[in-house]
C-alpha cells in the first residue's frame, strides 16, 4: 500500500509546461531587436530609458502589491513587458523622471487598480504614454533624430507623419531623410534609420519580433493582420500613400505587441477581426482629421473599450442548433 | 539556442504532417484539442497477460450509467462464474455477474473507481463440491448465438444479458446504444485511444484484430448499417496492417460487408465520440444530441471484443483489459483481469509492480479524464481502461493563478465553448450566460485545463457548474408545472 497520503485532485492530471511567466518571456526576447536598435539609434539616453521604465514598472508593482497586502506578482515578469513597451514607444529623449512617472501610470493607475494582470480594460503601456502626452505634450513629441551610441547632442527635428502632416510632399519627406527618391525612403522607414519612438521605427525589427511570436503561437494572425490590413486600405481609400503610412508611426509595433495584448484584446476570433480593423480606421481617421500626427496609441485605447463587448461575438459551439422561435400565431387564430 | 530549437520544434508540428506509412490514406482529424506527452512506449510493446487464480472480488452494484440495481444473491450464496448476481428493471439497467465461483462473503458499501461509496458485492473464490464424484463446471454461461442470424431483437436481449456497457468510460449500455430510433450509416470501431499512457486498445488491435472486425460485423448487423469503420491513430499505425488482414480475411466481408481502417491524427481528445464522429464524417453531432442523429454508432475496442465473446462463447462482461503503468510503476504491464479484482491483488500476483515510495498519484482510467483514487485496492470496473501509479515528478498540482486572457483554451476546446468567458460566468454565477455560451456541452475532456499557462481548474468550475446548472433547471421546470 502507499507509502504516504495520496494527492487527490480533480482531472485532468497532466499539464502543459507553458506558464504565464514562460509566456511573458517569450514577449520579451521578441522585444529585443527593436530595444537594441533604439539603443543603437539613440545610445545611452535610450538605454537608461528602458532601464528605468522597467525598474520604475516592476518596483511599482511590488509596492503597491506590499501596500495592499496582497500576492507578489512580479515573477510573472507582466511588469517588465509593461515597462519595456512603455519605453520603445515614447521619445528617446523623454526626462527619465517622466519614463519613471509613465510606467508607475501605467502599472498603479491602468494595470493594480482594476485588479492586476489580466482585469485591467486598458493597455497598460499605452495608458502609460497617453498620460504623459496629455501631461507634458511638449516633451513627448519632442524627436531627435538618430545619432548612433555616442553621447552626442541629439538635434530635434520632427516625424515622417509629422512632417507630412504639416503639408510636406513625400518627396520633400524623403530629401529630408537624405534619401534619393521614395522607393529609397520605403526602404530606409522600412530599416528603421529615422526619428520617431524608441522602438517601434524598425519595421524589419520589430516584424521578427512578431514573427517570432506568431511562430510559437503567443500571439494569433488576426488582430495584426487585420490591423496593419485596414490601415493600409483605409489609407488608400482616403487619399494617402498607405505604404508611407505602414511604414511610419507606430502601426506595426502596434499591431504586434500593443493590439495583441491579452487582456485588453477580445477573446474571440471575430471580435478580434473588428478589433483589428476598428484599430487601422481609427488610426487613418485620427492621422487624417485628429488633431496629432500618430493616432495609434488612442485608436488602441478606444478600441479597447469595445473589447467586452466585442467578446460576444463567440464562435458557433460545436453541434450548434439554433433555438426554434415559437411559431407566431397567424392572423386567424388572433381573430 | 533553446529558443531555435522550440521554434523549429513549434513550426514543424504545425506545418509538416507527420511520417506517414500509408501514403494512400490521409490522417483526419478534428479542430481544436490539444498535445499532451503520449506516454505511451513504457506498455505499448508488452502483451496483455490474463490474471488467473484470483483469490477475492469486490464487484460493485453498479457500473453503468442508467438507473441503480438491485443484488440478487445473498452472504453465504455459492455463485457461479458468469452467474448474475445483480440486476433491475428499466431500460438504461445493465446486470453484473459474477467474476469468480465462489461464495458472497459480504454486502457492503465499499469505495469505488469513482471515488464515491458504492454497494459492493464481495466473493472469495471456492471450486464448487464434488457431487456423486462428479465435479459441475464452475463457470455459468449462456449458450453461443449467432448474431447473423438471430432477430434483433434476441440479439440486444443478449448484449443486456451479458451486462455489456461502453468500456471506454461512460458504462453508457450498450444495448441502448444499438438500437437506435434513425438510421445508422456508420459504425466506427474507436480505436483512437488518445488517453496518453493507455495501450490497451492499441494491444487488443494487434493481438485480437479479428475479434476488433467480428465485433464491427455483428454492430453493423445489429444496427442495420452499411459501412463499418476502425479508426486508428497515427501513433498505433502498426496496427493497421494487422486489422485490414484481419479484414480481408473475414467471412463477414467476404460475404459483402464493408468495412475498413481509417487514419486519425494523434490529438487529443481524437477518441472522443463527437471528436471522432467529426473526423470521419465532417459531421457534428447536434447540441443535446447522441451520435444516432448524424447516423452513427461509436463503440470502444474493448467493447466490440466483449459482444462477440458473449454472443461466440455465451460469456458475460466479467473481465477486462487495462494498462497499468505511470512513473511510480515498476514492471508497466497490459492485463486481463476479472471485474472486481482489487489492484493491489494484481500487484500481488505480480503481474505489476510499483514503487511505493515513490508513487504520490493513483489514477484509474487516463491522466486525462481519470479519476485520482486514495489507494490501489480498488477494484477493476467495466469501465476502467488503465490505472496510472504516477511519481512526484508526474504528480505536480499547481494553484489556480489569475487569467491572462491569453485564449489558450479557446482554441484548444474541441467544442468550442469559449472556456475562458464560460468560467467567468461560471464564477460569477451567471448561469444563464453559462448555459448561452455552452456549459451543459462541455465533454470534460480537459484539454482547456491542460493548456492554460496559469493553471485554471477551468473543467473542475466546469463540472460543479454543470451540477449546479441542472439543479437550476430542474427547479425550474418544477415551479412550472
Amino acid at each position: 500500500m502507499p507509502a504516504k497520503g495520496m494527492l487527490l485532485s480533480s482531472s485532468p492530471h497532466s499539464f502543459t509546461p507553458i506558464n504565464t511567466p514562460r509566456m511573458m518571456l517569450s514577449v520579451i526576447i521578441a522585444l529585443i531587436p527593436a530595444s537594441v536598435y533604439g539603443v543603437y539609434l539613440y545610445g545611452f539616453q535610450a538605454l537608461a530609458l528602458i532601464l528605468v521604465t522597467v525598474l520604475s514598472a516592476v518596483a511599482s508593482e511590488y509596492l503597491f502589491r506590499k501596500l495592499i497586502k496582497a500576492k507578489t506578482t512580479i515573477g510573472d515578469f507582466s511588469a517588465i513587458v509593461t515597462g519595456l513597451l512603455l519605453a520603445l514607444i515614447l521619445p528617446p529623449k523623454t526626462p527619465l523622471w517622466m519614463g519613471a512617472m509613465g510606467a508607475f501610470f501605467a502599472i498603479v493607475v491602468a494595470k493594480e487598480f482594476f485588479g492586476g494582470l489580466g482585469a485591467n480594460p486598458f493597455n497598460p503601456a499605452l495608458t502609460g504614454r497617453a498620460f504623459l502626452l496629455m501631461s507634458f505634450p511638449a516633451a513627448i513629441t519632442t524627436w531627435t533624430m538618430p545619432h548612433g551610441l555616442g553621447l552626442a547632442d541629439a538635434t530635434s527635428t520632427a516625424t515622417p507623419l509629422a512632417l507630412v502632416r504639416q503639408g510636406a510632399a513625400l518627396t520633400d519627406v524623403a530629401t529630408y531623410f537624405g534619401a534619393s527618391d521614395i522607393g529609397s525612403l520605403y526602404r530606409q522607414l522600412f530599416m528603421g534609420y529615422r526619428s520617431g519612438s524608441l522602438g517601434e521605427s524598425s519595421i524589419l525589427l520589430v516584424l521578427i519580433g512578431g514573427l517570432f511570436l506568431l511562430a510559437l503561437g503567443v500571439i494569433q494572425w488576426i488582430v495584426p493582420v487585420s490591423v496593419i490590413g485596414s490601415a493600409f486600405l483605409f489609407s488608400w481609400l482616403l487619399g494617402m500613400d498607405p505604404i508611407f503610412n505602414i511604414l511610419t508611426g507606430g502601426v506595426v509595433f502596434g499591431a504586434f505587441f500593443m493590439a495583441t495584448d491579452y487582456a485588453t484584446r477580445p477573446l474571440t476570433p471575430a471580435g478580434q477581426a473588428v478589433f483589428g480593423v476598428g484599430i487601422g480606421l481609427l488610426t487613418v481617421i485620427i492621422r487624417k482629421f485628429g488633431g496629432f500626427p500618430e493616432g495609434v496609441t488612442y485608436a488602441i485605447l478606444i478600441m479597447n473599450l469595445a473589447t467586452p463587448f466585442l467578446n460576444k461575438m463567440r464562435v458557433k459551439k460545436y453541434g450548434f442548433v439554433p433555438p426554434v422561435k415559437p411559431a407566431k400565431p397567424t392572423k386567424e387564430a388572433v381573430k | 539556442m533553446l529558443i531555435l530549437q522550440i521554434i523549429v520544434e513549434h513550426v514543424r508540428k504545425r506545418f509538416i504532417p507527420a511520417k506517414e506509412n500509408f501514403s494512400a490514406m490521409t490522417a483526419k482529424t478534428f479542430r481544436g484539442g490539444a498535445h499532451p506527452p503520449e506516454k505511451k512506449d513504457r506498455s505499448s510493446g508488452l502483451a496483455v497477460e490474463r490474471l488467473r487464480d484470483v483469490k477475492q472480488v469486490v464487484i460493485p452494484v453498479n457500473q453503468h450509467f442508467g438507473a441503480p440495481l438491485q443484488p440478487l444473491v445473498k452472504v453465504g450464496d455459492y455463485v457461479k462464474r458468469g452467474q448474475k448476481i445483480a440486476d433491475a428493471d428499466g431500460r438504461m439497467t445493465v446486470p453484473v455477474h459474477a467474476s469468480l465461483a465462489g461464495v458472497v462473503k459480504k454486502i457492503e458499501p465499499r469505495t469505488q473507481s469513482n471515488n464515491l461509496d458504492g454497494p459492493c458485492i464481495i466473493i472469495e473464490a471456492k471450486q464448487p463440491e464434488p457431487v456423486d464424484g462428479v465435479v459441475e463446471s464452475s463457470d455459468d454461461f449462456m449458450p453461443p448465438l449467432d448474431p447473423f442470424t438471430c432477430s434483433k431483437e434476441e440479439a440486444l436481449a443478449r448484449i443486456r444479458a451479458a451486462g455489456i456497457v461502453g468500456m471506454g468510460g461512460a458504462g453508457f449500455p450498450t444495448h441502448v446504444k444499438l438500437a437506435p430510433s434513425k438510421p445508422i450509416s456508420y459504425v466506427i470501431a474507436n480505436g483512437a485511444e488518445c488517453e496518453p499512457y493507455l495501450t490497451i486498445d492499441e494491444r487488443t488491435m494487434i493481438e485480437r484484430p479479428e475479434d476488433v472486425v467480428e465485433g464491427v460485423a455483428i454492430t453493423m448487423k445489429i444496427v442495420n448499417a452499411p459501412e463499418g469503420i476502425i479508426a486508428v491513430e497515427e501513433n498505433k499505425m502498426h496496427a493497421i496492417p494487422l486489422l485490414e488482414k484481419a479484414i480481408a480475411s473475414s467471412p463477414r466481408t467476404r460475404a459483402g460487408m464493408k468495412i475498413r481502417v481509417q487514419l486519425l491524427k494523434t490529438k487529443y481528445p481524437q477518441g472522443g465520440e463527437k471528436m471522432l464522429i467529426t473526423a470521419l464524417t465532417g459531421k457534428e453531432v447536434p447540441s443535446g444530441g447522441l451520435p444516432m442523429d448524424v447516423g452513427c454508432v461509436v463503440q470502444n475496442i474493448g467493447t466490440l471484443c466483449a459482444m462477440v465473446e458473449a454472443f461466440r462463447d455465451g460469456k458475460p462482461l466479467i473481465e477486462r483489459g487495462l494498462t497499468i503503468t505511470g512513473g511510480a510503476c515498476t514492471k508497466p504491464a497490459n492485463v486481463i483481469a476479472p471485474i472486481g479484482t482489487p489492484v493491489a491483488d494484481i500487484i500481488a500476483a505480480g503481474l505489476t509492480a510499483v514503487d511505493d515510495e515513490a508513487l504520490r498519484r493513483i489514477i484509474y482510467g487516463g491522466p486525462m479524464m481519470g479519476v485520482a483514487v486514495p489507494n490501489y485496492s480498488i477494484p477493476v470496473q467495466k469501465n476502467t481502461s488503465g490505472v496510472l501509479f504516477m511519481n512526484a515528478e508526474e504528480a505536480v498540482h499547481y494553484e489556480e493563478e489569475t487569467c491572462i486572457r491569453c485564449g489558450r483554451c479557446m482554441r484548444a476546446c474541441p467544442i468550442r465553448i469559449s472556456p475562458a468567458l464560460l468560467a467567468v460566468s461560471v464564477e460569477t454565477g451567471d448561469y444563464k450566460e453559462a448555459e448561452k455560451i455552452g456549459l451543459l456541452d462541455c465533454i470534460e475532456c480537459g484539454s482547456c485545463s491542460f493548456v492554460c499557462p496559469a493553471h485554471r481548474h477551468l473543467v473542475q468550475k466546469f463540472r460543479v457548474g454543470k451540477q449546479i446548472l441542472r439543479t437550476i433547471k430542474q427547479k425550474e421546470a418544477q415551479n412550472a408545472r
